[in-house]
């Protein structure tokens, strides 16, 4: 990791994390860094670039959320990916117009 | 007799579950909070989660039964997860169908008082054609009338609609005349800063059950240094129409709105004290909006979404205290989030609904005849923008209203389950679309949800309030409440 | 402990098989209805035309003739006018099935049940006693129909299928006025055209009791010792709303329920908000509480605060909630607004203790087999 003044270079694995789990990090951070994120032999670089003036230990500890973030990101696109049938499936029943159960309470007979 | 099994007979053995769908945000340094599809949260640390995501967490664990119970995942040993989801999740988007709840009729935009804040740009006293004629009335009342909600609220704001009171009395009339036909539940407030309250106007307001809404922004020097009038009277008028009110209507008949400004950020237990103080049973901790004069005189700039959430958690953790002692007071900004977190039920609050609040749960009919889809929308038509006019009283249909583009484009853009960051985001089941919020500072009606102080000021409200409940089983009980309000 | 059910010493015996008969104390019936009664004889009556006489004393009478005649000790003199029985003239079996004066009566269809529960106070019997629901048709004919409240329990009433319907369609006909109650674990239900037949009973007054014993699934699997129960008890409750029916949600708190007793209110309240009402109740020494007492025995005194809080999130979602089944000097001051005073008055007592308390009027008391054999060690009267 190198570090310039306010800017940093991070990497990570293109087989390991998604591109879309990195740019949706990149997203949530874009009010402290912008990244300049590309691909190089099976590696996403993402450079880092902070907008206003911070000191060098919050530069890293945002660096370091961002990456956590990314983990995370990742994580969600596992999750959407396995939990979509059922969620369909839910919306489905949710919305369809079979005498559905209200969960709205009775009032009093 | 035969053998009474175990608890262990009744587990499958091997742990295999599947995940229901749900989102995550860390809450602090160590924990996450989980929401499922029905908008229920889960307190859980990070490594509980990781194991439960790689399908690593055992069914011995206290957490996965938590989580199978709260429908987070299904096994073999229970299904029913998901017909219960579907069955709250309608129970939430029901109210959907029930749109529109709150007509605001602005009577007048004459006012005396002269707030910096104001979001409406009063005109002076004297310049009569800033009243609303009978013909824009009666064309908003059948707007307002075909309404599929079950239940009409007519709201009189201005200006001070007091200085328009004849027509607010032809309203209620004709309102309830035209009603008979319709069979609507008819509600009717007038928002007055009270100064111009007096008994033959109450007299009025007793016969046809109107309720009223003031201002009351904290003790005497608060309020009157926030709230300019001739005569610098402001709090005393005030309180004297408290008491009038109460005399004639009842005790309950008149509630209290507080805006907050700058110098309100030091002062939130002073101002609760004062609502004790004046017999009510809760306040409304607002944070400020960016509209009108609070635009043009930087009152807005003049404090930040941190600022405001320090007065909010201050105000919260004093009303908090005396609950403790057993005084029963409400804070009803934390009681409407309250409600989407641990009930079913949507409490119909414009600023967090999702898909928005404007137009489905309020509309308003300008003096003029124009027709707004919220509040903060005729104020930023005040400010030049008419993003967000959806057409005129009298030369518009109420299908031209409340299909036009004006309305419909930024509620389907605006749906937070649909935007960038809020789709993922675990507490957008408590959050809102607010496409007007976004439009008057970023001219979108999403704006960049990392760069918005709605999106920071609401994120940061919910964990505080999760916060408060995880750790205290009085503030949980009392949140209970609060939320069945 | 009333005694419900006995052998009597038989001093004459005319019929062979068991039979349903109402008591009376009149001596001086029309014969037409002497011919189907039970007198409750005093001495000096002429007992002469009743299909069945209850004497207190054998004296010097000789008792022939058409009249079943038993003798009964001091323990049946709760014995009234308009009482119902089951009288065995060949064993002398005596069973009380309907109390006049009791303000709920409740009727066993059957013993047998699809769980086992572990602590169920009617253990299941793995034997045909469907003629108890035959018998149930017969008595709910000669119950009178100024009768408040009936209740229906097992065993598994549910059990029966499309017979319980008719007599549910019985009742409604026969006693129109009054409210009936059924007690079932609910998972017959989750056949959706079952529970479309229970409502087509349509029933001015009926509301089904159902188990919930946590909300975790295989605790409640657990603790009514059956795979799968949980599902499909609430499938039968959601079923049972489709088609508007009521249902009450019973608990009974001991030690493998205490632990998520406030979870699984707060779970009743997020997905079952629509029930009509919630019992949380006390334990029953009785039955396989017995045998079972310590997987369940935990002191009422020392689960009094989970209690509170309990009912406490089922007030705050203005649900509506009643404890029953417990001493007053047991619970705290905050349920007392739930608070019911329950236990069947057949098996209602109090301890020598609560002799002088101020609020006995008040309570519940306990269950005789409390009294027997295990009850909270914290009774205390109050002053």
């Amino acid at each position: 990791m190198e570090k310039e003044a306010k800017t940093i270079s991070l990497n990570f694995d293109s087989q390991v994390f998604s591109l879309i789990a990195i740019k949706k990090a990149a997203y949530r951070y874009i009010d402290s860094f912008s990244a300049d994120i590309s691909i190089e032999n099976n590696e996403v670089r993402c450079l880092l670039n902070f907008t206003s003036p911070k000191s060098d230990e919050s530069c890293a500890r945002l660096a370091d959320d961002f990456k956590k973030e990314v983990l995370d990101q990742d994580l969600r696109e596992k999750l959407k990916a396995e939990t979509e049938p059922v969620r369909n499936l839910i919306l489905a029943h949710a919305f369809s117009k079979t005498g559905i159960v209200s969960n709205e309470p009775v009032s009093g007979d | 007799m035969s053998q009474f099994q175990a608890i262990e007979f009744y587990k499958t053995s091997k742990s295999s579950y599947r995940l229901l769908p749900f989102r995550f945000i860390p809450l602090d340094e160590e924990r996450y909070v989980l929401t499922n599809m029905a908008g229920e949260y889960l307190v859980s640390v990070r490594d509980k989660l990781s194991d439960l995501l790689q399908h690593k967490l055992s069914n011995d664990d206290p957490t996965y039964i938590e989580l199978r119970a709260r429908h987070f995942l299904i096994d073999e040993d229970s299904s029913i997860a998901p017909e219960l989801l579907s069955i709250k999740l309608r129970t939430r988007y029901d109210r959907l169908a029930e749109f529109t709840g709150l007509h605001i009729f602005v009577v007048t935009l004459r006012c005396e008082h002269s707030c910096p804040y104001c979001q409406v740009s009063r005109q002076s006293e004297d310049k009569l054609r800033y009243d609303m004629s009978p013909e824009i009335a009666i064309g908003a009342i059948d707007l307002a009338l075909r309404s599929p909600s079950r239940n009409i609220k007519i709201e009189f704001q201005g200006g001070e609609p007091l200085l328009n009171f004849e027509l607010i009395k032809f309203i209620v009339l004709e309102a309830k005349k035209k009603n008979q036909q319709r069979g609507k539940n008819l509600a009717f407030v007038i928002a007055t800063n009270l100064a111009l309250v007096s008994q033959e106007i109450l007299k009025f307001c007793r016969e046809h059950s109107i309720l009223i809404s003031t201002s009351l922004d904290g003790p005497k020097d608060l309020h009157n240094t926030n709230r300019p009038r001739p005569g610098g009277n402001s709090y005393e008028k005030t309180i004297e129409g408290i008491k009038l009110v109460r005399e004639m209507l009842g005790r309950d008949q008149v509630s209290a709105l507080m805006t907050t400004t700058e110098a309100s950020l030091n002062r939130v237990k002073e101002i609760i004290d004062e609502y004790l103080a004046q017999d009510f049973n809760g306040i409304f901790l607002r944070p400020l909006s960016p509209y009108g004069f609070a635009i043009k005189t930087k009152s807005y700039r003049a404090y930040n979404a941190e600022r405001w959430l320090d007065f909010y958690k201050e105000g919260i953790e004093y009303i908090i205290e005396l609950n403790r002692q057993n005084i029963n007071f409400m804070e009803y900004y934390a009681a409407t989030v309250l409600k989407k977190m641990l009930t079913s039920e949507d409490p119909g609050y414009v600023d967090l609904m999702s898909p928005s609040g404007i137009g489905i749960g309020a509309v308003v009919y300008n003096y003029d005849g124009s027709v707004y889809a919220s509040d903060e929308s005729r104020m930023l038509a005040e400010m030049g923008e008419e993003k967000f006019k959806l057409g005129k009283v009298l030369e518009n249909s109420y299908e031209q209203i409340f299909t036009s583009p004006n309305l419909l484009d930024p509620l389907e853009e605006s749906f937070a389950y649909s935007v960038p960051m809020c789709n993922d985001c675990a507490f957008e089941p408590y959050c809102g679309a607010d496409p007007v919020f976004h439009y008057a500072l970023y001219k979108d009606y999403v704006g960049r949800k990392p760069e918005s102080e709605f999106c920071s000021r609401n994120m940061e409200t919910f964990r505080f309030l999760i916060k408060k409940m995880e750790g205290d089983r009085f503030v949980r009980q009392l949140f209970t409440k609060w939320a069945n309000n | 402990m009333l005694k419900l059910h006995g052998n009597l010493p038989v001093l004459n015996s005319a019929a062979k098989d068991s039979y349903l008969v109402t008591v009376t104390t009149n001596a001086n019936l029309p014969p037409v209805l002497k011919k189907n009664r039970a007198l409750l004889m005093q001495p000096n009556q002429d007992p002469k035309g009743y299909k069945a006489i209850l004497t207190r004393e054998q004296g010097s009478k000789v008792f022939d003739g058409d009249s079943d005649v038993f003798l009964v000790s001091a323990e049946y003199d709760y014995l009234n006018e308009g009482d119902i029985i089951r009288l065995g003239p060949s064993s002398g079996s005596f069973n009380s099935l309907y109390r006049r004066n009791s303000p709920h009566n409740t009727i066993l269809l059957t013993e047998q049940c699809n769980h086992y529960c572990l602590m169920c106070s009617q253990p299941p019997k793995d034997v045909d006693d469907s003629w108890l629901l035959q018998e149930a048709f017969e008595l709910i004919s000669l119950i009178p129909t100024d009768t408040e409240a009936l209740g229906f329990s097992g065993g598994e009433p549910t059990l029966y299928g499309d017979r319980l319907i008719d007599l549910l369609h019985h009742t409604k006909r026969s006693l129109p006025n009054t409210a009936i109650d059924i007690l079932s674990n609910g998972r017959a239900f989750k056949d959706l055209e079952f529970a479309k037949k229970y409502a087509a009973v349509e029933h001015p007054d009926m509301l089904i009791g159902i188990p919930i014993y946590s909300d975790d699934p295989v605790r409640h699997d657990y603790v009514v010792q059956s795979r799968g129960a949980f599902d499909d008890t609430i499938k039968g409750i959601l079923n049972l709303k489709k088609v508007k029916q009521k249902v009450e949600i019973r608990i009974v708190i001991h030690k493998q329920t205490i632990d998520r007793l406030v979870k699984t209110c707060e779970f009743i309240a997020r997905n079952l908000l629509f029930v009509d009402h919630i019992a949380l109740m006390g334990l029953e020494i009785t039955g396989f509480t017995r045998p079972n007492l310590e997987l369940l025995w935990i002191d009422p005194y020392e689960y009094k605060d989970i209690l509170s809080e309990a009912v406490a999130v089922l007030n705050g979602y203005g649900m509506n909630a009643s404890v029953y089944n417990h001493q007053l000097c047991t619970v705290n001051p905050d349920v007392l607004g739930n608070y019911r005073k329950s236990i069947s008055d057949w098996k209602n007592e109090y301890l020598e203790e609560c002799v002088s308390c101020t609020k006995r009027g008040d309570c519940g008391g306990l269950f005789s087999s409390a009294k027997m054999y295990k009850h909270s060690k914290y009774i205390k009267a109050y002053r």
